[in-house]
């Protein structure tokens, strides 16, 4: 699973830059189009929920999106993890 | 899962950025989705108020009333059709100050209702005048030198007039506000939930708590677990100010009103 921002819905308060245990939410830097600095995630794929939310069959932790007022954060299905193959050259 | 309950189509909604209602408005939603209650007969009621604006975002039949009585609506649900699940989001204003008496009645009726209570400590829609919880000292539009009222207690209110079960958190503690919204609503008869929460606009930028996180870490910090609240009192130790109890006040099996007949 992929965690995501919408974009759309954030209105850049920041609070869930307070409650991530992971510390994966950080004040945005840069305006996005409607001026709203919305938060830049920090290795998202270290949240438990990109990796075992699948294995469990249900949300874990979850705080961030349950804290978000505006009900922007989520989790969205991501292809098959595929290791990237390692090209030697001669 | 909560998403299941929300109009999508209808968000982003129209409050504030960090306006704790949308935080409080999921707790609400988790809550209600783990019951396992069907959509079709769950009524969501509320008064006027930016709080009182939440039942627009949810897909169920909801009733959004006039200002102060959404209980007293609330309670004509409920008469009607004991079966419905019937959940109120209600502000300070709403509840304790013009609908101050519908609140204690039902109390005192124990009628099975749910109220969450976003206490945001002003009026916030109408632009931030002072009302019945706002604390000692604290500014708002009509108390521009500082509160000089004592503020009503919810908690205290709703325990004396007889509820079933009383609980406060805030918009910090997501997870015990979700898990007092659902002991609420699965105990029958009168249940308040008093959530303190921020209102950045109307009561943060004129008491020092201007952006969101000011006040969630305010709430955070001046939230104090009842059981460690009462020994304190025992000890007879000075209570830090500006703190407050959070945690479950009462759960009892009051004679209830409204609830469908077991046979
Ligand atoms: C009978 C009546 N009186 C006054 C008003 C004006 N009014 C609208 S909202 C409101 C206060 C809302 O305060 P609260 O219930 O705390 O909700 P908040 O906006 O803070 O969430 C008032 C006084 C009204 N709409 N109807
Ligand atoms: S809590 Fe939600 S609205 Fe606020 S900054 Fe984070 S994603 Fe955006
Ligand atoms: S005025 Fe206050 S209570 Fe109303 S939406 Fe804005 S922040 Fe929320
Ligand atoms: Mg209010």
């Amino acid at each position: 699973m992929k965690l995501e921002i919408d974009e759309s819905r954030c209105k850049g308060c920041n609070l869930c830059t307070m409650v991530c245990p992971y510390k994966i939410y950080r004040p945005g830097s840069r305006p996005n189009r409607k001026g709203i600095y919305i938060p830049e995630l920090d290795r998202p794929e270290r949240c438990p929920n990109c990796r075992l939310q699948e294995l469990y069959g249900r949300r874990l932790c979850g705080v961030c999106a349950l804290i978000c007022p505006d009900q922007a954060i989520r989790w969205v299905p991501e292809k098959p993890y595929e290791p990237m193959k390692v090209v030697i050259e001669y | 899962m909560r998403d299941e309950w929300f109009r999508a189509d209808r968000l982003p909604h129209i409050y504030c950025a960090g306006c704790g209602n949308g935080t409080i408005v999921n707790c609400v939603l988790e809550a209600v989705s783990m019951t396992g209650w069907d959509r079709k007969n769950t009524v969501f009621l509320s008064g006027i108020g930016c709080s009182s604006r939440a039942p627009g975002y949810i897909l169920t039949d909801s009733l959004h009333t006039t200002h102060g009585r959404a209980i007293a609506f609330a309670t004509g649900v409920k008469m009607a059709d004991p079966s419905l699940h019937v959940v109120v989001f209600t502000g300070d204003g709403d509840l304790a100050a013009i609908g101050g008496n519908h609140f204690i009645h039902a109390c005192r009726r124990n009628i099975d209702l749910t109220v969450v209570c976003m206490n945001n400590h002003i009026y916030g829609m109408t632009g931030g005048q002072g009302s019945p919880t706002t604390p000692l000292g604290k500014t708002s539009t009509t108390t521009p030198y500082g509160a000089s009222e004592t503020p009503f207690d919810l908690v205290d209110l709703a325990v004396a007039a007889g509820a079933n079960y009383v609980a406060r958190w805030t918009s910090f503690h997501v997870k015990q506000l979700t898990e007092a919204v659902l002991n609420g609503l699965n105990t029958p008869g009168f249940s308040l939930i008093e959530v303190r929460c921020q209102c950045p606009t109307s009561y943060g930028r004129r008491n020092k708590y201007r952006e969101p996180v000011d006040y969630i870490t305010h709430l955070k910090a001046h939230a104090i677990l009842k059981d460690k609240w009462e020994s304190m009192e025992k000890s007879g130790q000075d209570m830090p100010a500006d703190s407050f109890p959070v945690g479950e006040f009462v759960r009892r099996a009051r004679p209830v009103m409204g609830v469908p007949d077991e046979a």
